[in-house]
């Protein structure tokens, strides 16, 4: 009889690409909240309209422009080619890539509420005492928007934990390298491995309920910010 | 002049290999649990009727040369999309012929080989069905509301069911009662669940132990399924990728695919 014991590289194949997407997110992120935050670039609703459309693009629709982009002849996948010879579609590069488009208005928005909240003077004494706007911003901006920023960290996390249909179309399904769990979940049902669809949900469940009792309590303690 | 292009590409080589050296390292820190088990595996990507079979082959075949086998369980369409698209497989099991010889002209596998035959039937849970004569009877039954099938498009069971349905002329009977499944496994879940009154299923689901709990019928309008499998050009084991494929018509293969209704 085959043996039915689950397996937990899905897991952790999933913990990897959503660790990896938050970390490299809100580092792209930032530069790009400030912009929209601030900027007086008249078509600056243009950009922003453009960063929120994953948030509203089915994913079907975006994980086909992903496959178009990313295919070896394509933009991407071909500059990824150059450097590391590989295809870019279904290999674990090619998801935290995925992953960081699809979970880019998840980073700004939160950040960018949370410049934007910033009283104006705190900047603007900043700039009479002669900082420069880079300082200011890791000075002034980035310790003021503390609960913005980590907000951003943690819907990046989850939902880079939840996703499933553009991983499934860019990554296919590799044991190991691309299988995420929301996959994992979906074909064990589908092989009527009810069980161990049944645990691994249920862990998911579970992360995601920490995760908000987390962010609740963090966000009751440290009234600093806004 | 040759001398001066060969230091060149040389200079040139070099800074590539160092910027690959970079992005390497940093995914390496990303990819570190991965790199603990690096030894060689094989990557498999399978149709989804074979996914018992393959679970027992798979694990007989690790016990006896201690090489791991991963799989990719969905629909032969859906594989053929990725290899086209450079999925890093070393193996296809497909649930036809088509694919496989398809990817052998356009040069991206070596000579495709069969490893399994099957059948479709029509399986179901509902009491009713299971007295019918046949399944051209059992599909007149009004109390079969919904009946699952494989998405033709990529399911070669799918498009093997279609073909049965319109050569018995039930086409038009059917064809408002149909919910399509991504895979031939999905159909077999839908009709388990009892979403689904009964499903065109692959022979093995109706012989597993869920199967055994309600009946079938052996469709005989239907094609043969004969199963096709290749070894990818791109593989990078390829003694091992041999090995597993020359391990699959062993006659130890055999015993255990005819165990889950392949012959």
């Amino acid at each position: 009889m085959v043996i039915n014991e689950v397996d937990w590289t899905p897991l952790f194949v999933s913990g990897k690409l959503s660790i990896a997407t938050t970390v490299i997110l809100l580092v792209l992120a930032a530069p790009l909240a400030y912009f929209l935050a601030f900027s007086r670039f008249r078509a600056k609703f243009l950009c922003s309209a453009v960063i929120n459309l994953p948030l509203v693009l089915p994913p079907t629709v975006l994980g086909f422009y992903l496959l178009i982009v990313m295919k070896p002849e394509g933009f991407v996948g071909a500059v990824w080619g150059w450097f590391s010879n590989t295809s870019l579609l279904f290999s674990f590069p090619g998801i935290i890539f995925a992953s960081l488009i699809y979970s880019l208005p998840f980073a700004v928005t939160p950040m960018q509420t949370a410049f934007a909240k910033i009283d104006i003077r705190h900047i603007e004494s900043a700039k009479v005492l002669g900082l420069s706007s880079t300082a200011i911003f890791f000075r002034v901006i980035l310790p003021n928007s503390f609960n913005g920023i980590f907000a951003s960290g943690i819907l990046v996390f989850v939902h880079t934990l939840g996703e499933f249909g553009v991983i499934l179309m860019v990554g296919g399904s590799i044991p190991g390298k691309t299988k995420v769990s929301s996959i994992a979940i979906y074909e064990a049902v589908e092989a009527l491995r009810y069980n161990e669809a049944g645990l691994m949900s249920l862990v998911l469940a579970l992360i995601c309920y920490m995760v908000l009792i987390m962010v609740n309590l963090l966000s009751n303690k440290n009234r600093y910010g806004t | 002049m040759i001398i001066a292009t060969g230091i060149r590409s040389a200079a040139a080589a070099a800074l590539k290999r160092r910027l690959r050296y970079s992005i390497f390292s940093i995914w390496l820190l990303l990819l570190f649990p991965a790199c603990l088990f690096s030894a060689e595996r094989l990557t498999v990507g399978v149709a989804a009727n074979f996914i018992l079979p393959f679970k027992e082959l798979s694990l007989t075949f690790k016990q006896q040369y201690s090489i791991p086998v991963d799989a990719t369980f969905t629909s032969s369409g859906n594989i053929y999309g990725q290899i086209i698209n450079c999925a890093p497989y070393d193996l296809f099991l497909s649930a036809d012929e088509e694919r496989p010889d398809k990817l052998f002209q356009n040069g991206f596998v070596e000579k495709p080989f069969v490893y399994a035959r099957s059948r479709v039937v029509l399986w179901g849970l509902n009491k009713e069905m299971c007295r019918a004569v046949d399944w051209k009877e059992a599909l007149m039954l009004p109390s079969l509301k919904k009946i699952s099938i494989a998405n033709p498009q990529t399911a070669p069971y799918g498009s093997a069911s279609v073909a049965a349905l319109q050569t018995a002329g039930l086409w038009p009977i059917v064809e408002n009662r149909l919910v399509f499944a991504q895979t031939v496994a999905q159909a077999f879940q839908y009709a388990h669940i009892g979403t689904v009154a009964a499903g065109f299923c692959a022979y093995s689901s109706a012989l597993s132990e869920e199967g055994q709990n309600g009946c079938y019928f052996l469709i005989d309008q239907a094609p043969d399924i004969i199963q096709a499998a290749c070894i990818l050009k791109a593989t990078r084991s390829r003694k091992a990728v041999r090995a597993f494929a020359a391990f699959l018509i062993s006659p130890e293969a055999e015993r255990i695919k005819r165990e889950y209704g392949y012959q």
